[in-house]
């Protein structure tokens, strides 16, 4: 994957864009760890993400005529990923009948900020990607999108089929579950003080 | 905001705050939280602890703790290249089991077709287009294309069924067959007679198609027309113009019918005059001395009586069969006894084959010396080698196959894999479809909904039964090499699940069970498969979600928050 800041490879994706194999090849090895990593955190088990990448460059392959040049290809590549990725949990869920499970009526408590800085403080990223599994696919998929692909918001309402100003809610929501994944979650309850 | 100024007595929202973060408030509000936070510690703090949150989030996210794995080291496009020369060999082989299907089964059957007086041309036109079961259906093409035309529309609405309310698509679908069914009334007129003791009299003469049921049937008049006979006896000493197709449990025919008799009884006796063709499924089949057949007769039964003429070819499949009458065509014959007596005379080539040679009178008038094909009634322990070569090249044709498959639909093939662990589900759908699918396709088929939808979804059925030892074989390998995901490890466990499952179904006595079990099986995994996919997928429907300090829903790109009490 490009590092922020890294100019992309424009050359290679213009002669991928003409059908040229190895510049394919070539765009493949540049990208797949980058979009391996986006489904292995958006996904529930490593197999899904192994397929799910695999699945995601065959659609790039048939659809990389579709990219408009004048737009970020890393953009784009991360717009399909997520679509497909989203598209995925959102069929597993509907076969599963789970497809509210996500979506409660609860109301947040603000957090305690000394107590959110201590969790911060005190949770390693191993275990912070750990929480995340247990999240559900809208949250793990909302902070994925947001924080692994720096996708906008309207980038995001538009995969997830919500409206721009939910965008904020979802992220919100997400943020909390995973606060509760931590294992923190009855300390910042009752910090809830405002 | 609907506050119109930040004061150091209240505190923004944490929605506000992660948005000022996340740097999508407009430039007023963000100033007014910029302004609030100089003086307000706690929300500096919590403004603070958002923005460490969402880097906290991002490291962890980007942090690499798995490396890519071996099987996406490469795009499979390029795996795909490389083993190009596979597909040849598959094709080589998909060839070799078509040649093998063809010459095993088709063509002896095309070759006995040809002999029974069905000709060379294929049987579905010959019974469908050129009337012999029934002329009324060159009346039906409209009927067909339009039946074919619902049906279209139909697998069309199923396909985009997610686009569409599923009420209106299932309306749309029911009023297609409506009216197809509908149509199909004024096409079959036909004249119902059923009771006790039913008959047509002497001097009656009926001017349709007549359906015919009742334990005792007479028909003594004319039936300018087609007759469906359903009784426990059936006798015709009357005149049918069209075909009788005859279900019974006796039945005799000693008048005249111009078309065709189809008979599925358990004895018939045909003495008078048949224009066309007689094909009958019965236990005893006599055509007395006075009986004639315009064309060809086919039968299986168990014993058959051959006394008067038959105008083409004789196909028989029997048990024991005499013949002293006259056959102006050739003659194909295959069962345990035939005897073939003085009076009897064959004009063209006559062939049997059975266990032992025929009986044939020194006095019989025979074109041809007879053909005698010896038929060893082999012992299922004693199977020639042949058997096992020809079980080689379909196990490998088969694993192939199965390579083709995992490799075309990959997802559903793993699947039907995994739901085929859950053995209950799996075996119960499976004797519901290879059962209840083909009952359900005979009753469609005799309701005239369509013969196109009825077709597919026999051809359907097939592939699925095909394919269900394929599948159980997967699960097999899997017992036996442990699970695996990628491509090739799958299909090495097919590969081997499928041959054990092959020696298994060859063993004498008990492979007739094992395969069975696996037909069901497999069918029933796969069934569960399709059933699954074929879920209709609801568009998620978020409700708004409330938040603790904004009760109403957002406006799009505009900012949110607000002030509390402190």
């Amino acid at each position: 994957m490009s590092a922020p800041g890294k100019t992309e490879p424009t050359e290679l994706i213009v002669r991928a864009r003409t059908g040229d194999a190895d510049a394919w090849g070539d765009l493949y090895r540049e990208y797949a760890p980058a979009i391996f990593r986006f489904c292995r955190r958006a996904m529930p088990t490593r197999e899904d993400a192994e397929d799910a990448t695999m699945e995601i460059f065959m659609k790039l392959r048939d659809k990389i005529g579709q990219y408009d040049q004048g737009r970020s290809f890393t953009a784009w590549l991360y717009k399909v990923a997520a679509n497909h990725c989203w598209d995925l949990l959102r069929r597993r869920k509907v076969r599963q009948g789970k497809e509210t499970e996500d979506v409660t009526e609860v109301p947040l408590e603000t957090p305690d900020p000394n107590q959110l800085e201590r969790l911060i403080e005190e949770r390693t990223s191993e275990e912070v990607r750990k929480a995340l599994d247990k999240l559900g696919p809208r949250a793990r998929m909302a902070l994925v999108m947001r924080y692994y692909s720096d996708m906008s918001y309207d980038e995001i309402a538009d995969a997830l089929g919500v409206r721009r100003a939910f965008v904020g809610v979802v992220l919100l929501r997400a943020r909390h579950e995973l606060r509760q994944a931590l294992g923190e979650n009855t300390v910042l309850a009752a910090g809830g003080t405002r | 905001l609907n506050e119109p100024e930040i004061t150091t007595n209240r505190h923004v929202d944490e929605m506000t705050l992660l948005l000022y973060v996340e740097r999508q408030l407009d430039r007023e509000l963000a100033q007014e939280v910029s302004l609030h936070t100089q003086t307000c510690t706690k929300c500096l703090n919590l403004l603070r602890a958002l923005d460490r949150e969402s880097r906290l989030l991002t490291r962890a996210m980007f942090e690499e703790d798995e490396p890519l794995p071996a099987r996406l080291a490469e795009f499979r496009g390029v795996v795909r290249r490389s083993m190009q020369w596979m597909w040849g060999v598959v094709f080589g082989l998909a060839v070799l089991g078509v040649y093998a299907l063809y010459t095993e089964y088709i063509e002896p059957w095309e070759r006995q077709l040809d002999q029974a007086g069905f000709g060379s041309t294929n049987l579905l036109s010959l019974l469908v287009f050129q009337g012999a079961f029934w002329k009324g259906w060159q009346s039906m093409f409209t009927l067909f294309e339009f039946v074919a035309l619902a049906a279209l529309a139909g697998f069309g609405l199923f396909a985009f069924r997610k686009y569409l309310k599923r009420g209106s698509a299932l309306a749309v679908m029911f009023a297609s067959l409506g009216l197809a069914v509908a149509m199909a009334a004024p096409a079959s007129a036909t004249e119902t007679r059923s009771g006790d003791t039913v008959d047509v009299g002497k001097d009656e003469i009926i001017k349709t198609d007549l359906f015919f049921s009742g334990h005792h049937l007479r028909l003594e008049g004319t039936v300018d027309g087609d007759v469906y006979a359903f009784g426990q006896q059936v006798d015709v000493p009357g005149h049918i113009t069209g075909d009788l197709i005859c279900f019974a449990q006796s039945a005799r025919i000693s008048g005249r019918v111009d078309g065709n008799i189809r008979s599925f009884t358990n004895n018939i006796t045909v003495s008078g005059t048949v224009g066309r063709n007689v094909t009958a499924f019965n236990e005893v089949f006599n055509l007395d001395p006075n009986g004639t057949i315009g064309h060809g007769l086919t039968v299986f039964t168990q014993t058959v009586t051959l006394d008067g003429k038959v105008g083409r070819d004789f196909l028989a499949f029997f048990q024991q069969a005499t013949l002293s009458g006259k056959i102006d065509g050739s003659m194909r014959a295959k069962g345990d006894s035939l005897t073939i007596s003085s009076g009897a005379e064959i004009d063209g080539k006559a062939q049997f084959e059975g266990p032992k040679p025929a009986s044939v009178s020194t006095n019989a008038k025979l074109a041809f010396p007879l053909e005698y094909k010896l038929v060893e009634h082999r012992s299922r322990m004693n199977r020639g080698a042949g058997y096992y070569i020809w079980r080689v090249i379909w196990t490998a044709a088969y694993v192939l196959f199965g390579i083709v498959l995992f490799s075309l639909m990959p997802k559903f093939s793993r699947e039907a894999v995994e739901l085929g662990e859950h053995y209950g589900a799996s075996f119960g759908l499976g004797v519901l479809v290879l059962f209840g699918v083909p009952i359900a396709a005979f009753i469609a088929c005799i309701t005239i909904i369509g013969l196109f939808i009825v077709l597919s979804t026999l051809l359907l059925w097939l592939v699925v039964l095909w394919t269900s030892e394929i599948i159980v074989g997967t699960i097999v390998g899997q017992w036996l090499l442990g699970r695996s995901h990628e491509f090739w490890p799958m299909a090495l466990r097919m590969a081997v699940g499928f041959a054990v499952v092959r020696i298994i179904t060859s063993i004498p006595f008990i492979g007739g069970w094992a395969a069975f079990v696996a037909v069901l099986w497999g069918m029933g995994a796969i069934s569960l498969a399709l059933y699954r996919r074929l879920q209709p997928v609801i568009a998620p429907n978020i409700p708004p979600v409330p938040m603790g300090p904004i009760g109403t829903p957002l406006p799009p790109n505009t900012t949110v928050g607000g002030l509390q009490s402190a």
